[in-house]
C-alpha cells in the first residue's frame, strides 16, 4: 500500500501563553496552526513531540469549547520532553497527534450530580470535565470537588481554585497532606474529606484521577456512600508510546490504555488485576 | 486445490529469475544445528530440512529498528516513511506463518499499521512443510502445524528430487510459471504430500500440551492471582527480554529519534521493546506498573495465553519453542508452564 498518509505524522501547533502554576508544573495554552479547534472530549490525551527530544502523552486540561480553538496542557517537569516543554517561548512550535483514548460520557451525566477526587496532578484530567460541566452549569446538578495535594508548594490552579470556591452552584473541599505554617485549611489524605460532604448516592457520578495509590482508597470511601460501580469513572495513567493501540507499553492486563482508556467506568477494569 | 509438481533442478532457474525483482531469503544452516534465513544467491545452500531459525522472519516485517518519519525542525514539520522493499521468504514453515497471520491482524485492527501493512503487501510467502521437529517445539498441540491462508505457495517436499506445490495467491502461481509452464500435480503426488504431512505431524506429537489448546486462556486465567506460582516460575529471571527478542508473535516497540548535529532535521524510528525489560510499563516519575520481574513474566504468559486469544480467537503462542532455547535461566517454556497450571487446577478438582 503506497500512502501518504501515516498516523505517527505529528501536526504543527503554536505556544500561545505559558503560566508557571507551581515550582515544576506549567500551564500551556496552544493553538494548532491549521487554525482548527482541537475537537477532543474530556479526558482524552494528546501525544506532544518536541522534534529532536522526544513524544510523550498528555491529559488535555481545557473544557472542549466553541468559542475559540486553543487548548490547554498542564506539565510537570519530569522528564526530557517536559523539561522540552518547559524551555519553550511564547511562539515555538510542537508537534501533537490525537486527541487519542476514551472520554468522560458526558450526556450521561446530564441532569445528575458530580463528585470530582482530583489528587495532586490529577486535577490535570478532572480540570476539563469540570470546565465543561461550570460552563453548561444548568444540564448538571449538585457539583462537588474535592482537591488533595502532598503539601501545600505544590498545588496547583490555586487562583482558578479560589475563583470556583466563591461560586454557590459548587462545593469545593481542599486537603494537604503535609501543611506548611500558612495552611489552614484541612490536613490529611483526599479520604479525610469525603465525611465533610454531603452527597446524594442515588443521583451522583464520580471522577476520580490521582496517583496510583489512591484509587482504591477513594473507590472504597465511595462505596461506602452507596454510590455504585458503574457511575465511578477514573482515568489511568499509562506510558502510551504510539496511542493507536500497538506498541504495548499501555497494557493493563489485556486492555490497552490508550485505546479502551485512559478513561474507564470501574465496572470495567474492577476484576483486573493490573489496573488499579 | 490448484498445486503444480515443481523437480529440484527447476527451483535455481525459478530463483533466479524471482531474483532480479525481489529480495530472496532461505533458510541457510549458519553454524552446526543452528538455521537462520539469510539472502539467497546461488552460492547458498538451502537447508530444505531446517528444523526452527533461530530468530523470527517478524524482522523482515517489522524490522528491529524502522524509520516512521522524517521531521523538519526549522520548519516544524514531519513527513511519512514507509520503506518497502519486494522481498520473498522462501521455506517459511507453518506455525511461521500462522505467527504472521496474527501479526496482520493486530497490525491492521484499530488503527491499521502503514509501516508494517507496506511492508506485508511487498512480501511473498513461500511455506515450506517441516521435515524435522526443533527439540524445543510444540507447535502440533498449539494449532499451528497446518495453516489455511497467510501463504502465497506451499512447498511440500515429495521426494529427494520433488516438490508438491500448493498455490496461495495468483501472485504466487504466476511466479511458479514465471519460465513457462509447469507440471500439474497428480492425485499420487498430492497424496505424498498428506503423507508427508502425517508424518511430520506424528513426529511433533511427541512433545505437546497436554490438554487441548483451547482450554488455555481458561486456565491460565485462573491462576493470575497465583503470586507464588508466578513468583516461583520467575525467580532466577534475569529480566533481559530474551524471550520477547526471539518471540514470532511479539511485537511491542519503543519510539525514539534522533536529531542532526545541525539540530535541523532528524528522524523518529520505533525499534523492538520488551514487556520482560524492567522499564517497559514505568510512567513519568518512576512510578512502575510492572516492576517485579514475576509481574513481567506473568504479563507474558497471560499475552500469550489469553489476552490475544480474547482478540483473535487463537493462542499468541505459536509453539516454536524459540525461547525456551533463548532464556538465558531457561525459565521460559510455555509449554511447562501452561501445562503446570493445567495440573494444578486438575488436581484441584
Amino acid at each position: 500500500m503506497k500512502s501518504d498518509f501515516s498516523p505517527y505524522v505529528p501536526r504543527s501547533a503554536t505556544l500561545v501563553s505559558k503560566q508557571e502554576l507551581n515550582e515544576l508544573v506549567t500551564l500551556f495554552e496552544f493553538a494548532q496552526d491549521s487554525g482548527k479547534p482541537l475537537a477532543h472530549r474530556p479526558g482524552q490525551f494528546i501525544q506532544v513531540s518536541v522534534y529532536g527530544v522526544g513524544e510523550a502523552p498528555f491529559s488535555v486540561s481545557s473544557p472542549p469549547r466553541t468559542d475559540h480553538n486553543n487548548f490547554e496542557l498542564a506539565v510537570r517537569r519530569t522528564g526530557s520532553v517536559t523539561n522540552a516543554l518547559h524551555a519553550l517561548e511564547v511562539g515555538a512550535k510542537i508537534g501533537i497527534r490525537g486527541p487519542y483514548g476514551s472520554y468522560f460520557p458526558m450526556q450521561k451525566f446530564v441532569g445528575q450530580d458530580f463528585l470530582f477526587v482530583a489528587g495532586g496532578l490529577g486535577y490535570i484530567p478532572i480540570r476539563s470535565v469540570l470546565h465543561y460541566m461550570l460552563r453548561h452549569r444548568d444540564e448538571f446538578g449538585h457539583i462537588t470537588l474535592l482537591v488533595g495535594t502532598r503539601n501545600p508548594k505544590e498545588r496547583i490552579f490555586t487562583d482558578q481554585l479560589a475563583e470556583i470556591s466563591k461560586r454557590n452552584d459548587l462545593e469545593v473541599l481542599e486537603t494537604v497532606d503535609t501543611p506548611d505554617h500558612g495552611w489552614k485549611g484541612n490536613v490529611g489524605v483526599i479520604t479525610t474529606l469525603f465525611p465533610k460532604i454531603s452527597i446524594n448516592p442515588e443521583t451522583t457520578n464520580v471522577a476520580t484521577i490521582g496517583p496510583p495509590v489512591m484509587y482504591r482508597f477513594v473507590i472504597q470511601e465511595c462505596s461506602k456512600l452507596g454510590i455504585p460501580q458503574n457511575r465511578i469513572f477514573v482515568s489511568l495513567e499509562r506510558r502510551m508510546k504510539c496511542g493507536l493501540g500497538k506498541c504495548g507499553h499501555c497494557q493493563i492486563n489485556g486492555l490497552n490504555c490508550c485505546l479502551d482508556g485512559p478513561v474507564f467506568c470501574y465496572t470495567d477494569i474492577a476484576g483486573l488485576g493490573e489496573a488499579l | 486445490m490448484i498445486a503444480y509438481t515443481i523437480y529440484l533442478p527447476q527451483i535455481k532457474g525459478l530463483l533466479k529469475k524471482w531474483a532480479l525483482e525481489l529480495n530472496i531469503y532461505v533458510p541457510t544452516m549458519v553454524e552446526k544445528g543452528f538455521f537462520e534465513f539469510r539472502p539467497w544467491n546461488d552460492q547458498v545452500e538451502i537447508a530444505w530440512d531446517y528444523d526452527l531459525c533461530y530468530t523470527t522472519l517478524k524482522k523482515f516485517i517489522l524490522p528491529p529498528r524502522e524509520n516512521i518519519i522524517f521531521f523538519d525542525m526549522k520548519k516544524y514539520s514531519a513527513s511519512p516513511v514507509t520503506e518497502a522493499p519486494k522481498q520473498l521468504l522462501f521455506g517459511v514453515h507453518p506455525y511461521d506463518i500462522k505467527a504472521i497471520n496474527q501479526l496482520d491482524q493486530l497490525m491492521e485492527m484499530d488503527s491499521p499499521d502503514v509501516n508494517y501493512q507496506a511492508r506485508r503487501d511487498n512480501t511473498i510467502i513461500f511455506g515450506l512443510e517441516p521435515v524435522h521437529v526443533a527439540e524445543t517445539a510444540f507447535w502440533s498441540s498449539m494449532n499451528a502445524s497446518k495453516v489455511d491462508l497467510g501463504y502465497d505457495l506451499y512447498w511440500t517436499r515429495i521426494s529427494p528430487g520433488a516438490f508438491f506445490v500448493q498455490v496461495g495467491s495468483a501472485r504466487g502461481e504466476e511466479m511458479l510459471k514465471v519460465e513457462g509452464p509447469v507440471e500439474k500435480s497428480n492425485f499420487t503426488q498430492k497424496e505424498a504430500a498428506r503423507r508427508a504431512h502425517l508424518k511430520i505431524l506424528a513426529e511433533a506429537e511427541k512433545q505437546t500440551l497436554k490438554f487441548d489448546w483451547s482450554r488455555t486462556p481458561e486456565l491460565v486465567n485462573k491462576f493470575f492471582n497465583n503470586r507464588t506460582f508466578w513468583r516461583e516460575k520467575a525467580k532466577t529471571c534475569l529480566s533481559c527480554g530474551s524471550c520477547n527478542l526471539v518471540c514470532p508473535t511479539c511485537y511491542c516497540f519503543d519510539i525514539q529519534e534522533e536529531a542532526d548535529d545541525l539540530l535541523q532535521k532528524g528522524r523518529r524510528y520505533r525499534q523492538w521493546d520488551g514487556c520482560m525489560l524492567r522499564g517497559f510499563a514505568e510512567i513519568a516519575g518512576g512510578h512502575n506498573f510492572r516492576d517485579n520481574a514475576w509481574e513481567r513474566y506473568r504479563h507474558r504468559y497471560m499475552r500469550k495465553g489469553k489476552y490475544i486469544f480474547d482478540k483473535l480467537g487463537e493462542l499468541g503462542c505459536i509453539g516454536c519453542g524459540r525461547c525456551v532455547k533463548a532464556c538465558t535461566a531457561g525459565i521460559a517454556n510455555p509449554r511447562k508452564v501452561y501445562n503446570e497450571i493445567w495440573e494444578a487446577i486438575k488436581n484441584e478438582i
